[in-house]
């Protein structure tokens, strides 16, 4: 299944040297979380102004692939750095991280995230010309501009989240919370327990 | 003293009553302190790397700035709110981190300089200013505002 085969390659990834060298090591792991969340500010700062152009919130007068165009190479850059970090902070923490319902929902937003951007962009391409330099742009873009904003406020709360224990594998949930966290050894005690 | 019986008001007051109550609310709370951090960051970034010949050339400076100036206040009116909020439910232990006298006072300077210096001398024809008095506004604004959002984040590391 899924839960177990994600659980031993977490457990695998844990058991490396670097990924202990780290978790362990204070500065580095808060250095690379803060950078991961400062640079929220390029990546996310640049697609949200994408996405308030096309809903006419901010630059009504720019044309919209001027906007779209200029900020692409800013924004890309830092979600490299996004990236990378956040693969970092993952490899740290890797068994705490797959078992946390938070990051699996953060990970299923980041795929929605990515195909909406992906459709987004087509649809943009493909008509841009003819509306760019209205201030507000059409309906199928304006709502692909309000799911890009709503998906990825999604994953900056759910990302936020995954510092909280609430429903960690240690405390006491209910099996749809053990199956959905991939709780794997939990699970297990919990049907065995209740057979 | 009297800096020290606010924060201890602070800690008993019904906002700090309710996120004691309610631990999701401060989670939830910072969710959005975060997004109004995403929101500011942008439009610091946008303006200030407009006014340094980095991004955007083609678009006058003059209409960058005018367009982030709006959402800078929005974004900034957000995290205050939500910061407020957050301070309340850890009141007596910000009054003794370093960091957050750091970054509240980092803030200070950082709106006094938009609000004070950076708006007003930026509201006039930009091809009026020097280069260098223009560079080194986008320079310090830069830096302030990194500065204030890296100590927010160092509060919670220290």
């Amino acid at each position: 299944m899924l839960n177990e085969w994600l659980l031993s390659l977490a457990e695998w990834l844990d058991a490396t040297s670097w990924s202990t060298s780290i978790h362990e090591s204070y500065y580095l792991y808060a250095w690379i979380e803060s950078t991961h969340v400062l640079t929220i500010t390029i990546f996310l700062g640049m697609l949200f102004i994408i996405d308030f152009r096309m809903l006419g919130l901010a630059f009504r007068k720019v044309p919209a692939d001027v906007i779209a165009d200029r900020l692409d190479k800013p924004m890309m850059i830092g979600f490299s750095v996004m990236i990378i970090t956040g693969l970092l902070l993952y490899y740290a923490i890797p068994v705490r991280t797959t078992q946390s319902i938070w990051f699996r929902m953060k990970v299923i937003l980041l795929i929605a995230a990515a195909i909406n951007a992906f459709t987004f962009r087509t649809k943009m391409r493909q008509s841009v010309e003819t509306w760019s330099t209205q201030p507000v742009a059409p309906k199928r873009i304006r709502n692909g501009a309000a799911f890009s904003l709503a998906f990825w406020a999604g994953v900056v709360m759910t990302g936020r989240a995954i510092a909280y224990d609430w429903f960690d594998c240690h405390k006491d949930l209910s099996s749809f919370m053990y199956w959905a966290a991939g709780c794997v050894y939990e699970l297990e005690s919990h049907s065995s327990g209740g057979a | 003293m009297e800096i020290l019986s606010f924060f201890e008001w602070l800690d008993t007051s019904f906002l700090a009553t309710i996120s004691k109550a309610y631990g999701g609310t401060f989670a939830v709370i910072q969710m959005f302190h975060l997004l109004g951090l995403a929101v500011m960051g942008g439009m610091v970034l946008l303006s200030d790397l407009r006014l340094l010949g980095i991004v955007m050339r083609d678009v006058p400076s003059e209409i960058v700035v005018e367009n982030t100036n709006r959402w800078f206040t929005i974004a900034l009116i957000v995290l205050i709110a939500t910061g407020i909020f957050m301070s309340s439910a850890v009141a007596l232990k910000l009054y003794y981190n370093e960091m957050f006298w750091g970054k509240m006072i980092g803030l200070l300077i950082g709106v006094l300089f938009v609000y004070f210096i950076k708006r007003p001398l930026l509201s006039q024809d930009h091809s009026t200013l020097k280069p260098s008095t223009i560079r080194s506004v986008a320079i310090t604004s830069i830096i302030i505002w990194f500065s204030v959002a890296a100590s927010g984040r160092w509060i919670g590391f220290s």
